[in-house]
């Protein structure tokens, strides 16, 4: 036995938000129950009830379209997102992100919905939905709302998600034509392992944009300003100005996985390693 | 304690049990149907050795509820022989030395069994992928991977 | 010898079948009626003493059986040093140390009343680091050691001090030596306490029984060993405590002496009989149950500038943590190999173990011999680059060989294998001299070579037993208490039974079960000599059983037996080969058409010892340690990414002089699995501790080992065979060499491309960054 609490599987998110309001704290969603079974576990500490919501269709949808984005649903397992084509092609961040989570086995468990509302500083799915700009959609007894997802974490294991609200889905904006994105993680061991450090760029010749997030380098994942990208500068020289203000934006600790010296030196060589491959196509120099 | 009436399917027997919400699918199977070839190696999703498959995907049964497998389909080691028969892939970890301590072999069998039905002709690093969560200390993997590689070989025979 | 048929062959193994169909029972599988499962409460702290235990709630918990404090316990127990109680007592000795311990219907019963449990600590200073722990007025871990007892003649705990045991090893006059040598090499090297991880964590049921009789089934390596220190601790005849060991899902050292049963037992007694169950969780076989001992090397190396060692000074200094257990023996066997396979005229060397307040150590595959390779191979190759030598060369130069004397006095003879052999195999495989270069400019190759060797650790005495019996179909039941965990031992013995007995191998079994009462003795399975010993206790057995079969044939066919020939289970007199009489017409007896019978069931008994051991003189180490010495060496490409520090291994070759390979797919496997435990004590393993003696990575989160993607690109497995002249057929133990000089080898090849010294492991990635960027910062 991994807990004491009781469980209902709800088949509607008014349903599930119900129950979470009338317990009133005591009752959590559960979605791939891979951070939250885990803790649970650990600690010994159960809570009342477990909703999960894994059945409700419109936490399982996963929609794309060239031109309108994509929309995920919470519970839509992350293996599923690995291997959907779209989303490889015009969210290779995102995809790559999902593939890097745990094992295999846990990727047929673990959810998008539950590794952003777990909000763990090395979430592996955040800074690819950071530079993608993402954003969440939630819903609690008050009705729904969306939260850009560069609000949603607020710190360790804390996220802006009020008391009884469930993440119902997260919307992709669509992507320019020619935009790309990649994400890389660096980890102990090269089988499943937490981040040591993980980052995402994103890049649109066309809109000029180039966004960067990094995690596991602070108490949230972080993305940085946007940067104005000039004329012809070469990837180097680009890796270094983004370097500069990576390691001003974030306050990376010493843990057991690594020491803040190494997670500040990982910076430049993932960030000189993702623009290479979202740049160097086009020749060295953009 | 609540106990939570769930059906499902193990190994394609319908199985009709009242099961605590606080109970995995891990513990339904060996503790409830005696079915001890998945093996608790950390209870924390971490190692593999609990692996089944749940309606066809491997998943580490120890971070499973049992009432989250209610009218699902579950799969274990000891459904891979049919009629005492062993299967090509059983097969193929015994001819390749594939073996040691064996306990992790049960659930290192059902990840390469998923892999196989959903890519029968895997590459070395996609085996790898597949099997990666499950842990062995025994092997060094490489056998593992050979045993793969030889069941994927035998079927296109 | 005459050709074999089965010996030499890759026999598949019989256990393959129940493992790959989840039929194999581990005692994690097992249940008793009526069973109890028990859970502990540990120390949170490094060092306290105990002030009060408060259990009343615990107890008044409905389901719970029995409670036990270190209290109620007044046992003391230990394989060499009897320095531990079942459950602590006045005081805490490690952060994980058990304290009560309860039995309940269920495991969730006696968690919950784990937690109702209260103790009151008061908190003490713990010794974490043994060289610290060394110097007057430390701490003391065990401050009544002086009145403990142990081994005699073998091993000297120093009364008021931590220091459970000191190994000195003096050959030649080592500061001559020294003085006489062109270069000399000063380094401090370091290895972690590293965790053995079992897939199946340590699990054991224990039924007390009336009578004082016991039933024990626990994942142990050494079933008679548990019986006997069970008989010990509690004083009760042999005949009293009967223990079952069926599968065992991996042991790596880590259940070679006892550790649960004891207090297993003693739940079940205060239960009022009830068999009680624990199994450990993976948190507590990181942190409750014992692992590899951490070592400190000091090491003075000489070397004239012909590039011979002409002397080498060692201080060993390993990391006991809160018992000694195996670990003082890993201290002596660490001083008597801890001169590498090298002729070294001028040996000093002085091993202590010593007590901290960690999670204790115990034997680990390699049984020190990782560790202290560490150091004389990082050594070999620092001392090699002074002299401007190639590091192959010069181990070539300085390799044991026929005729020199070991540092304990022994002479290599030809048949102790070739250390030189195995040098020179790996070099070449791996292209030695050649230097890849990468057209990234980011990554960097390099290439590294060490030796390795390993005798078994064993007591003087150290025996084995097998019988073999025939069935009423003519097959044969081999019997014999070493324990198969998955190495292929009872493969290679069904393979020289069937040899010897001269019947097909499809008919020659093994029990996989041992049980004291029925299997006959062994000692342990440990120290790689259960192929040899159990190899030579089988075919004593089975040329006992084939004399038998011959004299009943010779009566059954009316020839005398030196004329009866035996081939594929029959027998026919030498002349007429084509009026055979299978083996089952005669197994239990032979009946003439008339009703006479002659002969009876056939058993064979068999037995081994080991051969002209001595203890080593206390002063001065010298004395005959090894019945057999297993000579190799590992060789490796690396490549490393300078930006990050990250490596790969593109190649990994080992060499290993095993006498004879009995199975040749069985023989790889095992070097393979060995490999890659060795590549995880090499990049990532190990445990670590804050300040307060808190151990930070107690699990599979925190604490990574190899996964299949962690593989090398590519191995390769070389076996020498030089046959060992008291071996069966020729054969050495290969089980734990395959991890020793993994980490030097590694290491030695990141200098290569590095051009870096690393003295530390693990090898993270992490590491090698700063080593690189502390080299560029310096330049
Ligand atoms: C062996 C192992 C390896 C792992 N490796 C990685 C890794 O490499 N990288 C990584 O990022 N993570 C890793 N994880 C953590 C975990 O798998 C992921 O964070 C996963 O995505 C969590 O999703 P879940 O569906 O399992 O969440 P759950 O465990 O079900 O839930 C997690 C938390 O989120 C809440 N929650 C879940 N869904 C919702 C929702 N729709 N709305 C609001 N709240 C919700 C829950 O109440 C709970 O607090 C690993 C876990 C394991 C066991
Ligand atoms: S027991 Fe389930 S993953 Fe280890
Ligand atoms: S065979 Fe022992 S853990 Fe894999």
């Amino acid at each position: 036995m991994i807990g004491t609490f009781d469980y209902v599987r709800v088949g509607s998110i008014k349903e599930g938000c119900e129950l979470l309001a009338a317990r009133n704290g005591g009752a959590v969603a559960l979605a791939g129950g891979t951070d939250l079974l885990v803790s649970i576990r650990n600690t010994g500490r159960s809570p009342d009830l477990l909703v999960d919501f894994k059945d409700v269709a419109q936490l399982n949808r996963l929609v794309t379209d060239n031109d309108a984005g994509a929309m995920i649903g919470a519970c839509v397992p992350l293996n599923v997102i690995a291997d959907n084509t779209v989303i490889n092609d015009r969210f290779t961040a995102l995809a790559a992100a999902a593939r890097s989570v745990g094992s295999y086995q846990v990727r047929n468990r673990a959810t998008l919905g539950g590794n952003i509302a777990n909000a763990s500083p090395a979430a592996d799915t955040a800074p690819a939905l950071l530079v993608l700009g993402a954003s969440v959609n939630v819903t609690g007894k008050d009705g729904t709302r969306k939260i850009p997802i560069d609000k949603l974490f607020t710190g360790v294991k804390k996220t802006s998600l009020r008391a009884g609200e469930v993440i119902t889905d997260i919307s992709l904006p669509p992507v320019g034509s020619r935009a790309r994105s990649a994400f890389l993680k660096k980890q102990r061991v090269k089988g499943h392992d937490l981040a040591i450090i993980n980052m995402a760029v994103s890049y649109d010749p066309d809109a000029e944009a180039l966004r960067v997030a990094i995690g596991s380098c602070a108490v949230t994942p972080i993305l940085l300003p946007p940067v104005n990208l000039s004329e012809n500068e070469p990837i180097d020289e680009l890796a270094e100005r983004l370097n500069d203000i990576a390691q001003a934006a974030i306050s990376p600790i010493d843990d057991i996985r690594a020491s803040a010296v190494y997670r500040l030196g990982l910076v430049p060589v993932l960030l000189s390693d993702l623009l290479s491959v979202l740049l160097a196509p086009e020749g060295g120099a953009r | 304690m609540k106990l939570h009436e769930i059906t499902l399917a193990v190994n394609g027997t319908r199985e009709t049990l009242s099961v605590p919400a606080g109970m995995t699918l891990l513990e339904l199977l060996r503790e409830k149907l005696y079915l001890t070839g998945p093996k608790e190696g950390c209870g924390a999703g971490e190692c593999g050795s609990c692996t089944v498959l749940l309606d066809g995907r491997p998943v580490t049964s120890c971070l499973v509820l049992a009432v989250e497998t209610d009218g699902r389909e579950v799969r274990t080691i000891e459904g891979e022989a049919t009629d005492g028969q062993l299967s090509a892939l059983q097969q193929a970890f015994i001819d390749a030395g594939a073996i040691q301590c064996g306990f992790c072999t049960p659930g290192m069998v059902m990840s390469a069994r998923a892999l196989l039905e959903r890519n029968p002709h895997p590459s070395d690093d996609e085996i790898k992928e597949a099997i990666a969560g499950n842990l062995c200390r025994c092997t060094g993997y490489e056998s593992i991977i050979a045993a793969v590689r030889l069941a994927a070989e035998g079927r296109e025979k | 010898m005459s050709a074999t048929k089965y010996v030499g062959q890759s026999v598949p193994r019989e256990d393959a079948i129940p493992k790959v169909t989840g039929t194999a029972m581990f005692v994690h599988d097992m249940s008793l009626p009526g069973m109890l499962h028990a859970a502990t409460v540990k120390s949170p702290h490094a060092a306290a003493r105990i002030v009060s235990i408060a259990v009343e709630a615990a107890r008044a918990l409905r389901g719970v059986r029995a409670v036990l404090t270190g209290d109620d316990l007044d046992y003391r127990l230990g394989l060499y040093v009897q320095d531990k109680s079942i459950l602590a007592r006045e005081r805490v000795r490690y952060q994980g140390e058990p304290v009560v311990a309860i039995a309940a219907d269920t495991l969730e019963i006696a968690r919950a009343a784990c937690d109702l449990v209260e103790v009151e600590y008061e908190v003490q200073d713990p010794v974490l680091d043994p060289r610290e722990a060394m110097e007057p007025g430390a701490p003391l871990v065990h401050p009544d050691l002086h009145t403990y007892s142990y081994m005699k003649g073998v091993f000297s705990p120093k009364p008021h001090t931590n220091i459970a045991h000191q190994q000195k090893i003096r050959k030649g006059n080592v500061e001559a030596g020294l003085a006489a040598s062109e270069v000399v090499v000063q380094e401090h090297f370091y290895n972690p306490p590293a965790p053995h991880v079992p897939l199946e964590t340590h699990a054991v049921i224990a039924h007390a029984l009336p009578g004082e009789h016991m039933e024990i089934y626990t994942s142990a390596q050494s079933p008679y060993t548990v019986r006997n220190l069970l008989c010990h601790s509690f004083d009760l005849p042999h005949a009293n405590v009967r223990v079952h060991v069926p599968y065992v899902g991996g042991g790596f050292g880590g259940k070679a002496g006892i550790q649960l049963e004891p207090l297993a037992y003693c739940l079940s007694k205060a239960a009022g009989g009830k068999p009680v169950k624990i199994v450990a969780t993976r948190e507590e076989e990181f942190g409750t149950l014992p692992s590899r001992q951490g070592l400190h090397t000091d090491i003075i190396l000489g070397v004239t500038k012909d590039g011979k060692i002409s002397a080498l000074k060692v201080k060993y200094v390993w990391d006991a943590g809160a018992y000694a257990d195996y670990g003082v023996n890993v201290g002596r066997a660490g001083a008597y190999a801890g001169a590498g396979p090298y002729n070294v005229p001028n040996c000093h060397i002085d091993s202590f173990v010593v007590y901290t307040n960690k999670v204790f150590g115990t034997a680990y595959r390699g049984f020190g011999h990782l560790e202290v390779m560490w150091g004389v191979e990082r050594a070999m190759e620092i001392a090699a680059c002074k002299l401007k030598m190639d590091p192959y060369e010069f181990r070539m130069l300085n390799v044991l060989r026929a005729g020199d004397r070991t540092i304990t006095g022994e002479t290599i003879t030809p048949g102790h294998g070739r250390p030189d052999k195995c040098l020179e195999a790996v070099a070449q495989a791996l292209d030695w001299g050649k230097k890849t270069t990468l057209s990234d400019p980011n990554k960097v190759r390099g290439k590294g070579i060490a030796a390795l060797h390993k005798a078994p650790a064993m007591p003087t005495y150290t025996s084995c037993s097998a019988i073999i019996k025939l069935n009423e179909d003519g097959s044969a039941d081999i019997l014999i208490s070493g324990v198969d965990m998955g190495q292929g031992t009872y493969t290679a013995l069904r393979q020289i039974a069937a040899d010897e007995l001269k019947l097909q191998i499809e008919r020659v079994h093994m029990t996989w079960e041992c049980d004291t009462a029925f299997s006959p003795y062994d000692w342990q399975t440990v120290a790689s000599r259960f192929t040899f010993m159990g190899g030579n206790a089988v075919i004593d057995a089975s040329r006992d059983a084939l004399r038998q079969i011959k004299q009943v044939a010779g009566m059954a066919l009316r020839a005398a037996p030196e004329h009866i020939v035996c081939e594929d289970g029959a027998a026919y007199v030498d002349n007429h080969p084509d009026q055979r009489v299978p083996y089952e017409k005669f197994a239990l007896g032979y009946t003439f058409e008339n009703g006479n019978s002659v002969g009876g069931p056939i058993i064979g008994r068999g037995r081994y010892i080991a051969q002209g051991l001595t203890n080593l003189d206390l002063e001065t180490g010298q004395g005959l340690p090894a019945q057999f010495w297993t000579y190799g060496a590992q060789g490796t490409e690396v490549e490393v990414d300078t930006r990050t520090g990250e490596i790969e291994i593109v190649d990994m070759i080992t060499a290993l002089d095993a006498g004879k390979v009995l199975n040749p797919v069985l023989a790889r496997e095992q070097v393979i699995g060995g490999v890659v435990q060795g590549l995880g004590s090499t990049l990532f393993e190990g445990l670590r501790f804050d300040d307060e003696g808190h151990l930070l990575n107690g699990s599979f989160t925190d604490h990574k080992i190899p996964t299949a993607k962690d593989i090398p690109r590519h191995t390769q497995q070389i076996f020498i065979e030089t046959p060992q002249p008291d071996g069966p057929y020729g054969a050495r133990g290969i089980a734990e060499h395959p991890m020793i000089s993994v980490p030097s080898a590694v290491a030695n090849a990141l200098y290569d491309a590095l051009g870096i010294d690393f003295n530390t492991l693990p090898l993270t990635s992490e590491r090698i960054y700063r080593a690189i960027h502390e080299e560029r910062n310096d330049s």
